[in-house]
């Protein structure tokens, strides 16, 4: 456990240094912000625009609250998990490929405290990242567009957050698997092609780990169904333990892989 | 002076503002890292005019982690 606190510690100083706590919030706040403002003024932008013909009549569709909620968390399911996942992809199998993690291999450390706080660390600036996004969405779709239901609103990121727990994992799995590249390769491929898929054929396959963001979005709106939503839950928190497992056991059966 | 008076400063400002921040740390960044993938001032370059993308492509790819 002390290990695990002095890793954290190290990890926490290590995003603090290089700036990734500070300009990831910043990215997500800006992809945030954009959707509501974006799609306030779209009309004057294409005025100010030009090329629409004299007595053009066009009818901009109404949007709600939850609409603009769920066009932010569009921007953030493609540009955001990107950035996400190639910020943290690198975090064990970089330090093995230029010689780094060395330093830490020579002393007696568990191989599970050093995956457990590599994760712990990603996944913590990564929500905050998404709830500073969150954050600055909802005040400008609730200045803008009217008011959201807090209760909904919370259940919403927590399931959201679960998500992006979910992601880091995978994430910080494949980076104590594989080299750099191919975990970036691999990563992204799952997600962001599962989440294609997801979009897809989605509405033939009830229980799949890649709902979890629509299903958070579906917690906003007023008639949900509510029936796979658990067993959605109960099969992201087990693949969750067993992407943790995979890294844990990645992680040790690698280690002799470190450049010297 | 008028099509000026008639932009929400107040909605906006605060993007500028986030974005004026972002490439501010991107550049204090470049100018204390020892060395980058490809050369220094081209990434100066890319985050001045890059706006929000050329700060992002910056902190994942401009950093030469060693």
């Amino acid at each position: 456990m002390s290990q695990f606190k002095v890793l954290v510690g190290k990890e926490l100083r290590e995003s603090w240094r290089s700036f990734k706590l500070l300009w990831l919030p910043l990215v997500f706040i800006l992809l945030g912000v954009s959707d509501p403002i974006l799609n306030y003024y779209m009309m004057d932008i294409l005025k100010a625009v030009g090329g629409i013909p004299e007595g053009f009549q066009m009818v901009m569709p109404e949007f709600s609250a939850a609409d603009i909620i769920a066009a932010s968390t569009g921007q953030f399911q493609s540009i955001g998990l990107i950035v996400l996942i190639a910020t943290f992809v690198g975090t064990i199998s970089r330090e093995r490929q230029n010689g780094t993690a060395t330093l830490l291999y020579v002393r007696p450390i568990s191989h599970s405290a050093l995956f457990l706080s590599k994760w712990f660390v990603a996944t913590l600036v990564a929500m905050i990242s998404v709830i500073a996004g969150y954050a600055a969405s909802l005040y400008y779709t609730v200045i803008l567009y009217g008011p959201v239901e807090w209760n909904r609103f919370i259940a919403m990121l927590a399931t959201y957050l679960l998500w992006i727990c979910l992601v880091m994992a995978l994430t910080v799995a494949m980076s104590a698997s594989f080299k750099t590249v191919v975990a970036a390769t691999l990563t992204i491929f799952l997600v962001i092609g599962g989440t294609i898929f997801e979009s897809l054929v989605g509405s033939f396959i009830s229980v799949s780990p890649w709902k979890l963001p629509s299903s958070s979005l579906a917690l906003l709106s007023d008639f949900y169904d509510g029936t796979d939503f658990i067993i959605n839950l109960c099969l992201s928190f087990g693949l969750l333990i067993i992407f943790i497992l995979i890294g844990i056991m990645m992680c040790k059966s690698n280690a002799s892989t470190t450049k010297i | 002076m008028g099509e000026l008076q008639a932009v929400p400063w107040a909605l906006i400002a605060p993007l500028l503002f986030i974005q004026l921040i972002l490439m501010v740390v991107a550049l204090i960044d470049l100018s204390r890292i020892h060395a980058t993938n490809g050369p220094k001032w081209l990434w100066v370059i890319i985050i001045i005019f890059g706006n929000l993308l050329g700060s992002i492509v910056y902190f994942i790819i401009g950093r030469k982690q060693s």
